[in-house]
């Protein structure tokens, strides 16, 4: 393309960003809208999609607002030749942000403990009797982070799973629930996470009614822990429900 | 890890059951604890504690440093915990398999230890009070590395960290008081005098370990084989929830989680004086020496 001659180039100037931000909130302020104007108790709507990454045994994309998270699972693959003999399967996870992905570049590497939850919320869904001596491998990647970012990962690495053909009890829903002063907020974005006083990340198996993954953080008063863990198991029978009508969408698309 | 015999498993297994373990103790009751503290004249706060078989070291320095940005009027609190090889060849064999080696789990505890200490990200909930330790807003603040060293442990991840949740609480970091300069923020420190860092908001984690369907605290090497799951939960001295993690295994039905927090704040607060009392008569010993 050449440009027009005598026509400046146009530039991209960025705006300073201010590095303090007032609360988004304040402590009395109990008719606060959240920023996307959702409800305290909505979760952002849910598009997944299964097939993602061609050369994978398995994998899906999902998208949860400004979150969008692309998992694949290849395997069952034979394991190394140096592991010991295990009568089991193996599960390998392995959770990695773009360096693009998040508002400073680079700061991904912050979550280095993503990769053991999700092992830990996977490995109680995984039937890993079925696969022995093989290692089934999943790779997460984060596209772009826009808060609550380990539960879209578990939740798409679950449908990646199932795209996969791997042997589950069931699928794994995830939701998170900050805590904001006295207010309980389901699906927290990047802004609400960074001002949260306490929050939970509850991974549970909606058919079995079974929590795979529980991790408290901040103050918590028990009633306070129990209405979040309802909220929580709630929200999660309904992602679960989300996720088998993708299942099913991508399974009679490609009957046809 | 762990060869256990058919019979064993049910060893163990029947004895949870009647409330008996294999060595003697009731389901709730922990082993007993042994508590050192100014183990490293160099550091500012530091204490050794053995628990059965295993073993930690964990100290406390403090730093003068800049706040940040973001938050002028808190200091920094960096946790770190190391589980070297050197500490049990179980951390490089089982870890070398997973190709990762004892960080894995150094990470692990890391953040667990910091997710249970420090509260959500806007601080509310902390054990430790980063605004107590400013010293200049904007300027000045003091810098708090805890470190904590796994010397030897018996069971891979339940073990160490109930012990060292209650090791970092416990020393008194001895914080030194300084003669401030002018507007530059030029501080001189003296020696002598001391502050006590105030500990009294410092949780303590107990890991319920469920076997059956009963639930144990303080489980050795052998009982956590044969674990269905564990939680871990720290508990602060007001009753309060301050972290749960759930530590893998299978799925567990929420109301037995409800179930454990509530036989948890029950067992912290006989750990709680227990590790009172012992810390006490550590510091007595160390100030008569």
């Amino acid at each position: 393309m050449a440009a027009k001659p005598g026509s400046a180039p146009t530039t991209y100037s960025p705006n300073l960003v201010q590095k303090t931000r007032p609360p988004i909130f304040k402590d009395n302020d109990l008719d606060w809208v959240r920023p996307d104007g959702r409800g305290f108790h909505q979760c952002r709507p849910a598009f997944f999609r299964t097939g993602a990454v061609n050369s994978a045994s398995g994998s899906a994309y999902a998208e949860l607002g400004n979150t969008k998270v692309i998992v694949s699972v290849f395997g069952p693959r034979e394991s190394k030749k140096a592991m010991m003999y295990s009568d089991t399967g193996r599960l390998n996870c392995n959770v990695s942000y773009t360096t693009f992905g998040t508002p400073v570049r680079g700061q991904g590497s912050d979550h280095k403990e993503f990769s053991s939850m999700l092992h830990k919320a996977l490995e109680g869904a995984i039937m890993l009797e079925t696969f022995p001596k093989t290692t089934v491998d999943v790779f997460a990647l984060v596209l772009e982070s826009g808060g609550s970012d380990l539960p879209v990962v578990i939740s798409c690495a679950s449908l990646a799973l199932a795209d996969a053909g791997i042997m589950m009890y069931d699928l794994v829903a995830a939701v998170s629930v900050a805590c904001l002063g006295k207010n309980l907020v389901i699906d927290p974005i990047l802004e609400e996470e960074s001002y949260q006083d306490g929050s939970l990340m509850l991974t549970c198996m909606p058919s079995r009614y079974e929590v795979t993954q529980l991790t408290f953080t901040g103050e918590w008063p028990t009633p306070d822990i129990n209405e979040a863990m309802q909220l929580c198991l709630d929200a999660c029978n309904k992602l679960g429900k989300v996720m088998r009508a993708c299942l099913k969408e991508a399974a009679s698309a490609s009957q046809e | 890890m762990v060869g256990l015999s058919v019979g064993e498993k049910h060893f163990i297994q029947g004895g949870i059951a009647q409330d008996l373990r294999s060595d003697g103790r009731k389901r709730l009751t922990y082993r007993p604890i042994y508590v050192e503290t100014g183990v490293i004249p160099q550091a500012h706060g530091s204490e050794r504690v053995r628990l059965g078989a295993t073993d930690v070291i964990a100290s406390v320095k403090a730093e003068l440093g800049k706040p940040s940005a973001l938050q002028p009027d808190k200091g920094k609190i960096a946790i770190y915990v190391d589980c070297s090889p050197t500490a049990a060849p179980m951390f490089e064999v089982v870890f070398a398999l997973a190709g990762r080696g004892g960080e894995e789990l150094s990470t692990e505890l890391s953040l667990a230890l910091q997710r249970c200490l420090l509260g959500g990200k806007s601080g509310a909930g902390a054990g430790i009070d980063p605004a107590s330790l400013v010293v200049v807003e904007g300027k000045v603040c003091w810098d708090l590395y805890i470190d904590g060293l796994v010397i030897s442990s018996e069971g891979i991840c339940s073990m160490p960290l109930p012990l060292l949740l209650s090791n970092t609480g416990i020393p008194k970091v001895d914080v030194e008081a300084e003669t401030k300069g002018d507007d530059q923020p030029e501080v001189s420190i003296s020696d002598e005098e001391f502050l006590q860092f105030d500990t009294s908001g410092i949780p303590v984690v107990v890991t319920i370990t469920k076997v059956g369907r009963h639930y144990i605290v303080d489980a050795t090497s052998e009982e956590e084989s044969q674990m269905c799951s564990a939680v871990s939960i720290s508990v602060n001295r007001k009753g309060h929830i301050c972290g749960v993690t759930k530590r893998g295994g299978a799925g567990l039905d929420p109301s037995i989680i409800l179930d454990m927090i509530s036989v948890a704040k029950h067992a912290s607060e006989q750990l709680i004086n227990k590790l009172a009392s012992e810390i006490a008569a550590a510091e007595a010993s160390e100030e008569e020496s």
